[in-house]
């Protein structure tokens, strides 16, 4: 490819973006009021700040959550071609659960299970 | 999978397992002690591992791998650095409040990282590595969470390697699409078939050379370092300046080679602007600088510069100058951020110039340390960085990079001058200043590796031998 093409490709990335957002820009029907700047459009004003704190708790819950996340991911692929695969996938996903159930471990033992 | 390729994946394997049983023991029995001394143990076992793979090398395995002599020096120096570190963060880490022992898992997975780019001979093990090495030096990085300082290091560090990430892949991928390959041997040959490169491929290497630049901290991706370095715990600033940076030289080096870049034109002036830049700028922006760590950062930027002159050499002997280079600037650096670590204590880091006023009359033995790392560091005769920019300078001379070479030497006097201005303030009288304790074996550590640099100073012949058996001629 040359630098022709390089060129042509950015100048018609461009202006398609541009005529694309310029073109839904004029279309559509507008309608202005203080409700629709809002973050949740559900008709009931919003009551105090949003940069409330809340419990550092859930966070960890969350973070937690992402060991069985991923155990989930990998184990439905396996699961479907498990019997053609045969041992060698059996065994290798043990190994997979036993290093995330070692990390749930390691969780467990610096009380991150606890709910303060 | 064959057995040759388990045996030579043996140092692999014990790098990923010994995070694995860290955390197990973590779990089990916390103890400082036991996961220090056992990461040491698994590093030597790591290092001992490459002897026995020793004769079943060169070996590949198709597509990612290739354990050939070169990757084998390379895992060494890579290993035996993060056991050096490792042995220097001992008491800096130990007395650290909360968490302590997880220093050494993510000291491990870094290494692995690192590890993996010393033997990458494709693009996706090339980002693997590159992605293990920085997500680790993220949290190594803020390690001490408390401190605002390593937090905004950890941040910018985050952020930037993202960025410098992003271009990585964007290149790759415009490789990918010139070329049809993601493995470096093809895509040499698919440039050997196609003739000169044209501007898509070289959109993609420029890219690649943004994301490669941003790890090596060359000019104008070294904004991040003086920061980094300024608020990275000392140990991990000399994890960062040898371990990380030496492994993203070692797949460099590799790719630059098997595609030929010094021959094309257009690579060719842009790694050279890149390396004088690098050299001027890290050298002028340190001269006024009252922090050691900063310092020894903008130094680190001009040594890369110095380094990357080799790239442009084309010669297996250039290869041979480089390794030598960072064999030198691996022990000189890591020799300089031990004696920080090893000054600082639990309240505040020795990091200001002001903090080593005297240091000669009080601690004869660490001032001499750091006297010789940084004459090293200038690259004044008898020590091992003499001999490293010598032998570089020689090899550019050779390939004719005279302005190259030139802005060297010129560089290198600049850099003196603020070298110098640490070691005056070292022997001016002594201040006030408290001073914490050295263990015997900081002491020991840093005894060992100052007579390295001396013995590579005057002997470097044995050290060019091996060299040489590693990389051939």
């Amino acid at each position: 490819m040359s630098s022709e093409s390089l060129i042509l490709f950015f100048i018609v990335g461009a202006v398609f973006v541009g005529a694309v957002l310029i073109f839904s820009s004029l279309v559509p029907p507008k309608s202005k009021n203080p409700q629709k700047s809002e973050a949740y459009e559900c008709g009931i004003p919003t009551t105090g700040i949003t940069w409330l704190q809340f419990n550092i708790g859930y966070y960890l819950f969350a973070i937690l959550f992402l060991v069985f996340d991923v155990e989930t991911v990998f184990v439905f692929p396996w699961a479907v071609v498990m019997k053609e695969l045969g041992m060698i996938a059996f065994v290798e996903i043990i190994i997979f659960f036993v290093i995330l159930g070692l990390g749930l471990l390691y969780a467990w033992k610096k009380h991150a299970l606890i709910w303060e | 999978m064959t057995e040759t390729d388990f045996l030579c994946l043996t140092p692999f394997l014990i790098l990923a397992l010994a995070p694995i049983v860290i955390m197990l023991v973590i779990s089990i029995f916390r103890n400082y002690e036991i996961v220090f001394g056992f990461s040491l143990l698994s590093l030597i076992l790591a290092f001992a591992a490459l002897f026995f793979i020793a004769p079943a090398i060169p070996h590949s395995i198709q597509p990612l791998f290739i354990i050939d002599m070169y990757s084998l020096f390379f895992l060494g120096i890579i290993f035996i650095s993060a056991f050096i570190v490792a042995l220097l963060s001992y008491n800096y880490i130990k007395r650290l409040e909360g968490v302590r022992e997880e220093y050494y898992i993510i000291l491990f997975t870094s290494t692995l990282g690192a590890a993996l780019l010393a033997v990458a001979n494709h693009f996706v093990l090339f980002f693997l590595g590159i992605e293990t090495l920085s997500i680790s030096l993220y949290i190594l990085i803020a390690f001490q969470r408390t401190k605002d300082n390593s937090i905004e290091a950890g941040i910018k560090y985050l952020i930037l390697a993202s960025v410098s990430t992003a271009f990585l892949l964007f290149g790759m991928g415009l490789i990918y699409t010139a070329f049809g390959s993601m493995m470096f041997s093809e895509i040499a040959t698919a440039i050997s078939l196609q003739g000169p490169l044209t501007s898509l491929a070289i959109t993609g290497f420029g890219m690649m050379l943004v994301g490669i630049g941003f790890k090596l901290a060359l000019v104008p991706f070294h904004a991040w370092t003086p920061d980094v370095y300024q608020g990275a715990p000392a140990p991990v600033s000399a994890y960062i300046a040898t371990v990380s940076k030496g492994a993203v030289m070692a797949v460099l080096i590799r790719f630059f080679f098997n595609i030929k870049g010094f021959d094309d034109h257009y690579l060719f002036i842009i790694i050279s602007a890149i390396a004088i830049l690098s050299m001027f700028i890290g050298n002028i922006l340190a001269i006024r600088q009252q922090n050691i760590k900063r310092l020894l950062a903008y130094s680190s930027i001009a040594n890369m510069g110095y380094l990357i002159i080799i790239l442009l050499t084309g010669t297996n002997k250039g290869i041979q100058a480089s390794l030598f280079y960072l064999i030198s600037y691996f022990i000189t650096t890591i020799s300089a951020f031990g004696v920080i670590t090893l000054l600082s204590n639990a309240k505040n880091e020795a990091e200001m110039i002001s903090d080593y006023k005297g240091l000669f009359w009080k601690r004869p033995f660490v001032a001499i340390v750091f006297t010789l790392a940084l004459l090293s560091l200038a690259g004044i005769p008898i020590t091992a960085g003499f001999i490293g920019k010598f032998y570089v300078i020689f090899e550019g001379m050779k390939a004719g990079l005279m302005l190259l070479v030139f802005a060297m030497i010129i560089s290198s006097v600049i850099g003196l001058y603020y070298y110098l201005r640490v070691i005056t303030t070292m022997f001016s009288p002594a201040g006030e200043t408290t001073l914490p304790q050295i263990t015997f074996m900081g002491k020991f550590t840093l005894a060992a590796i100052t007579i390295s640099i001396l013995i590579l100073g005057i002997y470097p012949g044995w050290l060019i031998d091996i060299i040489t058996r590693f990389v051939g001629l």
